[in-house]
């Protein structure tokens, strides 16, 4: 599976968010600034994937300066993207678990 | 979280650090050209400057070594740039493995709350 | 350019190389002698600047030494013209040994900045690799 078709996986398991939601710095208290900073990671996933790959595709035609910052985009780009698993994976199990109790 | 001052700051040390060894570079290539004056590569003040102003980022700032000159106008000093050659080096190793910690700080605490 | 101080450090080895190249050729020929028709083997010195557009250095040209050399008294040669003249390179050994130590060490350096500069990539390359 390819990196974008398994964002697109994940993102479509979680609910999207709000037009309103502000962006992921830890401003507010409880819950809103915890799917704030969660939002923003999901809004952020496909840009970060995007600049990996670029700069990945510069780092060996010899037009990248730096590759650290290649090195640095990939981990970005890969730890938001396993946070924003993790959390779908929780909820995906909350739901289950509540689907067995109703029954 | 992942756009903390800290990564940022690490992130602009190792684009000037990077900077620096290209500098550095060009000066021992340079060692024996006439009238060749060695560059310079600063960033560590403007860095603190940003860092305490809550940003982090920073631009590296190139300059030409005041460093009086020998008799073919050359003022390349090879124990001044073998030096900071390993300096340099160090200094990228160490920001790489400190950001490289950033990340896997994260990723512990993602797998210990699954 | 990706590892550009690698690059960099290469065109240092290459000029300290051609240097080396030139040095030994002139200390190879300083008994190098012809006859008084004949121009002396003229010493190579290898002219570079400093790279306009790109970091590094690179050679600008060649400087050759002058063709008179040192006319020497040598009646038994068997190049030697009718007042017994034979004509050797005007290159001063010692000149030429300095050359060589300069030429030598810049080599070194630059093969030195190129194990750093690889270090230096090395660990950058660590960046996120224990996942």
């Amino acid at each position: 599976m390819s990196s974008v078709a398994a964002l697109e996986a994940v993102a479509s398991a979680l609910p999207t968010p709000a037009a309103s939601t502000p962006a992921p710095t830890v401003s507010g208290s409880g819950d809103d600034a915890f799917a704030a900073s969660l939002a923003g990671a999901v809004d952020d996933l496909r840009g970060l994937q995007s600049t990996a790959d670029r700069l990945n595709v510069a780092a060996v035609t010899g037009d990248l300066d730096d590759i650290h910052a290649a090195m640095i985009a990939s981990s970005r780009a890969a730890v938001t993207l396993e946070l924003v698993t993790a959390v779908r994976n929780k909820g995906v199990d909350a739901f289950t678990e509540i689907m067995r109790m109703q029954a | 979280m992942l756009d903390s001052v800290t990564i940022t700051a690490l992130s602009s040390a190792l684009d000037a650090l990077s900077q620096r060894q290209r500098a550095i570079a060009d000066n021992i290539a340079n060692i024996n050209t006439p009238r060749y004056h060695a560059k310079r590569v600063q960033f560590e003040d403007a860095l603190a400057r940003s860092v305490a102003a809550g940003d982090g980022t920073a631009a590296a700032t190139i300059g030409e070594s005041l460093e009086p000159t020998r008799i073919d106008g050359n003022n390349v000093n090879l124990d001044t740039e073998t030096l900071s050659s390993i300096d340099t080096m160090l200094r990228y190793q160490f920001a790489s493995q400190a950001v490289d910690g950033s990340f896997s700080a994260v990723r512990t605490a993602l797998r210990t709350t699954s | 350019m990706t590892f550009d101080a690698i690059g960099i450090a290469g065109t240092g080895l290459t000029v300290h190389r051609k240097w080396l190249d030139a040095v030994s050729d002139n200390i190879a020929n300083i008994n190098t002698a012809v006859s008084t028709d004949d121009n002396a083997f003229r010493a190579r010195y290898v002219l570079v600047q400093a790279g306009q557009s790109s970091p590094g250095v690179y050679v600008a040209g060649t400087e050759l030494g002058n063709a008179e050399g040192r006319l020497v008294q040598e009646p038994d040669n068997p190049l030697a013209d009718e007042n017994g003249y034979v004509r050797y390179p005007d290159i001063d050994l010692g000149d030429q040994m300095a050359q060589l130590i300069l030429a030598q060490r810049g080599y070194e350096a630059n093969a030195a900045v190129v194990d750093r500069a690889r270090n230096s990539y090395e660990s950058a390359l660590q960046i996120g690799r224990n996942r």
